[in-house]
């Protein structure tokens, strides 16, 4: 399916990275290192030199802590937002919200698509998204309250329960009057999911991609790499680059990622594989 | 007549994004071209050989007649050593290039009849399509025409058109 992010279109065949953004003083991979503005104003930059199609502008960690209210988030992002905006026309701005009021202010600075890590926990998400044109990534939780840890969590199928949720809730934007190029989905790993659902998700992420809805993964040095590997943070880049590339294979089209150039690389090589990309240059044994 | 090598890069189901071979595709699809232009053109040369010829006429827009009693025209698919470097897929082979040089000097001479073949397999040479042009005698006394000479991975290419005026 072509994908519409805002006002940028995309191929049936691309994929495409997301860099996360954090506008946080306490998220758990950067722990801060973009809280500044001027710091995350140069990981955009960055990561647009890298590549990346899309930033994910998030104001809240997903992980329970402080609170943080509407004003408070929006003060951190929407600002951001505006610049980014007046600075990259043709990157395409997503903000990781949950709130419909932070994401009508952001969609109103220029932000294309809103990220509801939280799968719809605020209904009025969705009009927000009709209203101002911009893409929704519909994500499986669970029923999970956010900013909030699985705990004993179970599920009868957990991949039929993603594919549920999640189409459930893009056929309700779709409903509210977002467009259908404009939904994607998400199984939200670790969200409400322990290290095995998480595992059983990726090794089944198929099931999602023929559910015909573009597919978003965000994987990026999560606990369920962490503990399939006995890795902490900041030693799961190879663990998320093998589960990206089981990922790619079955056709994933979005990639949330901390590493944009490795993760790149991680995907063509899988897309290259699973022939749906051209070598960039062949000519071994064909001289 | 017209000679060009048997490069399975040139083929479609080959292609990457970028094109290794753009420089010799070119010269290829100018003398089919060319060679189009009289009708009636046969193909000499392999199996794959003649996978090559097929899609570079079609590339050109020249139907290929694959069993003409009398062509107007031959395409000859066929090359020199793929043994001329170091990397070369047949690794250096130090006889290569004086050999190359003598076949290279009598294709331009349109004298195939004297060519000591004995070293191709050795040298890991595709010439079915040359040893064909030679048995027919077609291009003695023909102006040979080269549009490209080289070796970019250690095989010799040529892209060769043979005027005859009789």
């Amino acid at each position: 399916m072509t994908l519409c992010l805002g006002r940028h279109a995309f191929d049936d065949d691309a994929t495409l990275m997301m860099a996360i953004v954090n506008r946080t003083p306490d998220s758990f991979y950067d722990r801060g290192a973009t809280w500044a503005e001027e710091k995350a104003f140069e990981r955009v930059a960055l990561v647009v030199e890298q590549g990346a199609e899309i930033v994910d502008i998030g104001g809240i960690k997903a992980a329970p802590g402080v609170e943080i209210d509407a004003a408070e988030e929006k003060s951190r992002v929407v600002d951001f937002v505006a610049r980014v905006r007046e600075t990259y026309p043709r990157l395409v701005i997503s903000v990781d919200t949950w709130r419909a009021e932070v994401g009508d202010a952001v969609c109103a600075a220029g932000a294309d698509v809103l990220n509801d890590a939280w799968g719809g926990a605020d209904p009025e998400l969705v009009d927000v998204a009709a209203r101002h044109g911009a893409a929704l990534i519909c994500t499986h939780t669970g029923g999970a309250t956010p900013r909030t840890r699985p705990y004993r969590v179970e599920y009868d199928d957990v991949v039929r329960s993603a594919i549920d949720d999640t189409v459930a809730y893009a056929e309700r934007a779709l409903a509210a009057g977002v467009a259908r190029e404009s939904l994607v989905i998400d199984p939200a790993h670790d969200f409400g999911k322990n290290t095995f659902h998480s595992l059983e998700i990726t090794r089944r992420l198929g099931e999602m991609v023929a559910t015909g809805w573009p597919v978003l993964v965000s994987l990026s040095n999560k606990d369920f790499v962490g503990e399939s590997l006995d890795r902490p943070v900041g030693e799961r880049l190879t663990g998320t680059l093998a589960a990206t590339a089981i990922c790619a294979m079955a056709g994933a089209r979005i990639y949330r990622v901390h590493e944009v150039p490795e993760t790149r690389e991680t995907v063509d090589m899988a897309w290259t594989i699973a022939g749906r990309r051209r070598p960039v240059r062949a000519i071994r044994g064909l001289q | 007549m017209a000679l060009v090598p048997g490069v399975l890069a040139l083929l479609p189901e080959y292609a990457g994004q970028q094109d290794p071979v753009a420089e010799l595709r070119s010269a290829c699809l100018d003398a089919v071209g060319w060679l189009g232009e009289v009708g009636g053109i046969g193909v000499a040369g392999s199996h794959q050989g003649l996978r090559i010829a097929r899609h570079l006429a079609a590339e050109a827009g020249v139907e290929l007649d694959l069993a003409p009693e009398h062509p107007a025209g031959l395409l000859v698919v066929g090359n020199g050593s793929a043994r001329r470097t170091e990397k070369a897929p047949g690794h250096l082979d130090d006889r290569a290039a004086a050999w190359d040089e003598a076949l290279g000097a009598a294709l331009r001479a349109g004298d195939l009849a004297g060519l000591d073949l004995a070293l191709a397999d050795e040298l890991w040479a595709d010439l079915d399509g040359l040893g064909t042009l030679r048995d027919l005698g077609v291009v003695a006394g023909c102006a040979a025409q080269v549009d490209y000479a080289d070796d970019p991975f250690g095989v010799m290419y040529w892209v060769m058109r043979w005027t005859c005026t009789s």
